[in-house]
This record gives C-alpha cells, sequence and structure tokens, in this order.
C-alpha cells in the first residue's frame, strides 16, 4: 500500500508531531479544542487565500486566452494584483439600499459564503488534511452546496431592483436543474465504488482511478459532472445569471464592499470546489499515479507530496473550466433548461443503469484486469 | 423515429462542434500577445503612416510653404476648426496679392475627417502621425501652421513630393 | 460539556427562531426564520452524530423545499407587503389551533421521555444498512412503500404536466 513508501515531505507527519505534543501536556477537552480552533482558522485561511490565487490565475489564463497580458502592473508579473484587489474591496463602502429588506439583504451574503465554506471544509486535500469526512461525504457535499442558491434569491428579492430579481430567478432555476445532474453523476461513481466517504473512495483509486475504473460510463459522468458544476457555479456559458449586457450583474448588482466581495470570493471557491470534488471522485484524488509492479516508480511518484498532486489534478480541471469558458458563447435561457432536462437528465438517468450493469456484471477494469489494475 | 434520429444526430453534432470550438481556443492560447504597453514600447511602437493625429505645413529649407491662402480648407471644414487669415501686400511690378498672414487650426474641434487635405489646391498641409498631443489647457490646442517670416513657394519651382495622403489629383 | 452548550445554542436558536417564523409579519422573512429552524434541526442531528440525517435534512428541507418556497414566494403578486392582522375571532381560532398542538405534543414527549435513552444509544446507521432496508422485501423493509411512494410521485408529475399543457 502507499504507506510502505518514504513519503518525508507530506504534512501529516507535522500534524501528527503537533498532535501528540499537545497531547503529552493536556488534558483531552482542551486539545480538541486547540485542534478545532486551528483546523478551522486554517480551512478559512486557505479559503481566502486560494481565492487570492484563483482570481489571478483566472485573469491570467483569460488574458491569455485573449492574446492579451493580464495583470502585470502590481508585483512581478501582477502577482500582488488579487491582494490589492482584495484591500480594496475590503476598504469599500457597503452601501445601504433604500426600501430594501435590509436583515434579508445582509443576511443573503452569508448563507452564499457559509455554503461554500462546508463544502469546502469537505474535501481532502492531501494525505491527513481532511477536515470533515462524513461516511456519507457525497450527499453531505451535494447537500450543503444547496444551500447558496437560498442566499443567491434572497440577496435578489432584497436588493428591490429588478435586475437583481430576475437573475435570482434564473440562478434559482439554473442551480436548481443543475444540482440534479451534478447528483447523478456523483451517485454513478458511487455505485462504482460502494462508497460514499470521500477517504474510502480514494484508497480504492489507487491504482486504478474511477474515470477509467468504469471506462464508458465513468467517462460520461465526469463529463456530465463538469458541465453542470459549471452550471452551477454560473460561470462560462452558463454564466446567464449575471448577463452584463442584459442584467447589469444580475442578482449582485446592489452590493458594495465586502458583501460583494462575498459573493466574488464564493464564486471563484465553488469553481474550485467543483474541480477538487471531481478530483477526489474520478481522478484519485490526492494521491500519486501509481502502476502495479513498477516499484521504482511508485516510489519516485511517492516523493511527489500528496498535496502537490491533489493541487495538481485540480489545477487541470479549473484550466479546462477556464478553457470552455472562453470557448463558448453564452446560453440562452431556454437553450440552457433544454440542455439539462432533455440531454444531461435522461443520458444520466441511462448512465447509472449502465454503471450498475458494469458492476454487477463485472466489467469494470479492476474486475477485467485484476493484476493490472 | 425522425424525431429521435434528430435528437441522437443533434447531440453529436452539437459534442462536434463543442470540441472544434475548443480546440480552436487551445490554438488562440499560444497565439503571440498583441498588447501594446504604451508608455513603455514608445521607441519601438509603430504608429500607421496614414494615422492622422496632427495637421501640419510642412515647409522646405527655405522657410517656404505652399498655401495660397486660398481658404478653400476652411470653407471645407466641418467644424469650423481652420482660420486662414489672408494678407495683402504688393509686388514688385506693382499688383496686389493675397499671402498667408497666419493659418490657424483648432486641434480640439478637429474630427480628423481629412477634407482640408484633400480638397487643398496646392497640397500645402497633411495629417502626420504624431498622436501625442495632449496638453494643459485648451488655450494651447490652437496652433499656428505656417512658420514665422515664411513665405510661399514661387511658381516656377517643381512642386515637392506629395504626401501619402494623395490629393484630388489622383 | 461542550455537547451540552451546543445542544442549549442550537435549542435556543431554533425556539427564537420558530417564534419569529410565526410572528413576523413578511412572509419572505418568516420562510428564512423557517430554514434558520431547519437548520438547526440538522444541528441537532450532527450532534446526534446522525450523518446521514443531518445530510438529508439539509438536502431536502433547506437546499430543497426551502428553495421552492421561496421561489414560490418570489413569484406570488406582492412578497414583500406586510400581512394584515386578522380579525379578532379568527386569532382566537388560530390560538386555539396552536394550544392544542402544543398540548398533543407535550403529552407525546411527556409521556415518551423515558425511551428516549434506549432509542438514542442505537449505534450510527450506515449508508450500506439504510440502502438494504430501502431496497429489501423482507419483514422490516421497506421496498413496497417506496415504490408506492414513487408511483405517487409519477402520478404527480403527470398530472402536472396534464396541467401545464392545457391548452
Amino acid at each position: 500500500m502507499i504507506l510502505n513508501y518514504a513519503q518525508p515531505l507530506e504534512v501529516s507527519n507535522l500534524t501528527s508531531w503537533l498532535d501528540t505534543f499537545l497531547r503529552s501536556g493536556l488534558p483531552n477537552f482542551w486539545v480538541l479544542f486547540i485542534e478545532f480552533v486551528l483546523v478551522g482558522a486554517l480551512l478559512l485561511a486557505a479559503y481566502a487565500i486560494i481565492a487570492l490565487i484563483l482570481i489571478y490565475a483566472e485573469r491570467k489564463i483569460t488574458a491569455f486566452f485573449q492574446a492579451r497580458f493580464g495583470p502585470n502592473r502590481v508585483g512581478k508579473w501582477g502577482l500582488l494584483q488579487s491582494v490589492a484587489d482584495m484591500i480594496k474591496i475590503l476598504l469599500k463602502e457597503i452601501i445601504r439600499i433604500n426600501r430594501s429588506d435590509r436583515f434579508l439583504f445582509f443576511a443573503a451574503p452569508f448563507f452564499m459564503i457559509v455554503a461554500s465554506v462546508l463544502t469546502f471544509g469537505a474535501i481532502a486535500f492531501g494525505k491527513g488534511l481532511h477536515a470533515i469526512d462524513f461516511n456519507v461525504g457525497v450527499l453531505y457535499v451535494s447537500a450543503v452546496s444547496s444551500l447558496g442558491i437560498i442566499g443567491v434569491l434572497l440577496a435578489g428579492w432584497s436588493s428591490n431592483n429588478k435586475y437583481a430579481m430576475i437573475g435570482a430567478m434564473r440562478s434559482g432555476a439554473q442551480f436548481v436543474s443543475y444540482e440534479l445532474s451534478a447528483g447523478f453523476a456523483l451517485m454513478t461513481i458511487v455505485v462504482l465504488s460502494g462508497t460514499m466517504q470521500f477517504s474510502e473512495m480514494i484508497e480504492k483509486q489507487q491504482y486504478c482511478w474511477n474515470i477509467f475504473n468504469g471506462h464508458i460510463s465513468s467517462m460520461v459522468a465526469f463529463v456530465i459532472y463538469l458541465i453542470s458544476g459549471h452550471a452551477e457555479t454560473n460561470r462560462g456559458p452558463f454564466d446567464l445569471p449575471e448577463a452584463e449586457s442584459e442584467l447589469t450583474a444580475g442578482y449582485h448588482t446592489e452590493y458594495s464592499g465586502l458583501q460583494f466581495g462575498f459573493y466574488y470570493l464564493a464564486e471563484y471557491l465553488n469553481m474550485f470546489i467543483i474541480a477538487s470534488i471531481a478530483t477526489v471522485v474520478f481522478l484519485g484524488g490526492y494521491l500519486p499515479i501509481q502502476v502495479h509492479g513498477w516499484d521504482g516508480f511508485n516510489q519516485a511518484m511517492n516523493y511527489i507530496p500528496t498535496y502537490v498532486w491533489f493541487f495538481g489534478k485540480t489545477g487541470v480541471l479549473i484550466f479546462l473550466s477556464l478553457w470552455v469558458r472562453w470557448s463558448f458563447p453564452r446560453l440562452r435561457i431556454d437553450q440552457l433548461l433544454n440542455l439539462e432536462w432533455k440531454y444531461l437528465l435522461p443520458i444520466n438517468l441511462v448512465n447509472i443503469l449502465i454503471m450498475v450493469i458494469l458492476v454487477m456484471t463485472g466489467l469494470t477494469l479492476t474486475d477485467l484486469f485484476p493484476g493490472l489494475f | 423515429m425522425n424525431s429521435i434520429s434528430k435528437y441522437f444526430s443533434g447531440l453529436f453534432t452539437g459534442i462536434k462542434s463543442l470540441i472544434y470550438g475548443m480546440s480552436v481556443t487551445w490554438k488562440e492560447l499560444w497565439t503571440k500577445k498583441v498588447t501594446q504597453q504604451y508608455p513603455e514600447n514608445r521607441k519601438t511602437l509603430v504608429i500607421s503612416e496614414r494615422w492622422r493625429s496632427e495637421l501640419t505645413m510642412p515647409h522646405d529649407e527655405n522657410n517656404e510653404h505652399a498655401c495660397t491662402a486660398c481658404g478653400i480648407c476652411e470653407m471645407n471644414c466641418p467644424n469650423g476648426t481652420i482660420k486662414v487669415t489672408p494678407k495683402f501686400i504688393e509686388t514688385e511690378d506693382g499688383k496686389k496679392k493675397k499671402i498667408l498672414d497666419t493659418y490657424q487650426w483648432d486641434l480640439g474641434m478637429c474630427t480628423f475627417c481629412n477634407l482640408c487635405v484633400l480638397t487643398c489646391p496646392s497640397d500645402a498641409i497633411q495629417f502626420r502621425n504624431t498622436f501625442e498631443n495632449a496638453v494643459f489647457t485648451r488655450g494651447k490646442l490652437v496652433q499656428q501652421l505656417n512658420q514665422e517670416g515664411s513665405k510661399l513657394r514661387e511658381k516656377k519651382k517643381e512642386i515637392p513630393p506629395k504626401s501619402p495622403e494623395g490629393g484630388l489629383k489622383d | 460539556m461542550a455537547e451540552k452548550i451546543i445542544f442549549y445554542i442550537l435549542a435556543v436558536l431554533m425556539a427564537v427562531f420558530s417564534v419569529m417564523a410565526v410572528t413576523s409579519k413578511r412572509i419572505i422573512r418568516s420562510a428564512t426564520y423557517l430554514l434558520f429552524v431547519l437548520l438547526g434541526t440538522a444541528g441537532l442531528y450532527l450532534l446526534l452524530n446522525y450523518n446521514y440525517l443531518f445530510a438529508v435534512q439539509i438536502a431536502v428541507y433547506a437546499g430543497g423545499i426551502m428553495v421552492l418556497f421561496i421561489m414560490a414566494i418570489l413569484l406570488t403578486n406582492k412578497p414583500g407587503e406586510k400581512v394584515r392582522t386578522e380579525l379578532p375571532v379568527r386569532r382566537a381560532i388560530a390560538g386555539v389551533t396552536a394550544f392544542a398542538g402544543l398540548a398533543f405534543c407535550a403529552h407525546v414527549i411527556y409521556y415518551n421521555i423515558n425511551r428516549v435513552s434506549e432509542l438514542v444509544t442505537q449505534s450510527e446507521i450506515t449508508p450500506q444498512f439504510l440502502g438494504h432496508t430501502m431496497m429489501g422485501t423482507d419483514k422490516y423493509q421497506y421496498l413496497l412503500p417506496f415504490e408506492t411512494i414513487s408511483i405517487l410521485l409519477l402520478a404527480c408529475i403527470v398530472g402536472a404536466i396534464m396541467i401545464a399543457r392545457k391548452r
């Protein structure tokens, strides 16, 4: 197994050392308390930092797709641009809107960010870097991420602005529709791996990632998951809730300063979350590439720490999402719902059936070639 | 049956076209960046010869220009940008002659339509591509194009090479 | 200790938001307060280590039904308007009904409070077990009710399509 190889750069060494250090001097309650606080603070810090990196990466890659340079003034290659933007957004005034429902107006961004952070916690960033690991992990993720849409709907309504309202309704319809597809695509893989727990799911993919293990069916599920995840985050060709040309900025038209920052942050982090869940479920999560029998190769791959693998795979998927975003024009609302209800959902239902047949009749790659995978 | 085959053919052609679109953007990703980083690249900046940003009146080495102060440019200017002030002098053989006193052009009013250059019968004025025309007051935008002490070029001299703008004769 | 503190926080939040949900004059605010109550319930499940129930509570109630509620409210005529105060007779009837409901719940809780400890001490139910129970045909398994409900839902969907397509 993976533990047979030396992994000198792993963070789990550090965390286990910290745990034994704390336990040696403190009662159990305080150890747990300190560790909870530490994990929470680290998650929030990671949330903010990943968002900053993502914003920078998105702007750069977008620029490259459009044969531009992107941000290149603040710092070397514009590396500090998103930090500067963050400082600007923190300093901006939070504007009160006349005749808006103030309580809901202030509460709405929190729904968005809380849903995003809760989902963020369920991601396995690396070996030993996994905060929430329920035995119903997949269900938990799809449940918690659906809270965000309430923030969008409330924001649209409480802004007292018809653009925001229409944007919110569109976003609601879109999210509810595509949530279904994303859930079914994940369920396909749950059928394949026989567990809903993310850590177990990752362990089972050591030699054969789920996307290869269930060959046809897994590939279809992967593509469907990426499309519907993309649509859920209101990005790319599916960004019609905030279609600038018709709706100014959609549901967050009236927000400014930190509240807008929340939506902005949540949007970028949702992109990351979708990519990382796809990584965990389809691409073997944080596990390095391993081949049966190639011990030297496996050893070499294991020297690369698991979090590097995780962020590498996630980065590829995020790049894919940006690539899609800058390739296709925006869909109309009826085309969007057609795509979901007339194409993705029926394909998904057939696909899940095919996956059940594959698993029952032993046609997955691990069953067909037990020595190889 | 027709609708079913239409559904599937639509699905597969859709996927094909999406992949084709992504291949196009993939190639676009590696193209050369076209951004002009202006203040830094002033040395290498290439502005097209035909770019119109400043009206000039070319003077030759004898401080002579070709403007006869006929006023056609002034008449043709849609905005009243040009103001030609003639003055009358007496030549050696006693004839009265109209020559140019001042030729004023207001950059702030000009739309760079090129009508003045096109209609000038003697090709006295032309547009140049020097585009850094920002000044601090509006008064500075009004420029006098004929130089101090310049005079009309004699007829018998050969016509100077024409500007790339071309004139009406072309 | 920590569990108790969290429980009391959740309980107070749920109680406060329940009251606010029924006393609020704006219907969309009521829906939001109700959402907080449902989330609090989910928190209680999490406190009891019922992870599956927690996820389902959030997915079905908070993520599904509340989104439907809010969307439905947004589609009504004037969602932001304050609800008018009803006539005294109606208020009296509503009060009596509410009190009856409270009395019923209190009765059930009072006579079953001793059994709670044995119900809670069950170890956590795995999703595999739940799935087998849902799809099994043995005693205490639920394939028949499950299929019956799915037929009911199918009928609902067909009916909805019929109504929507009526020319």
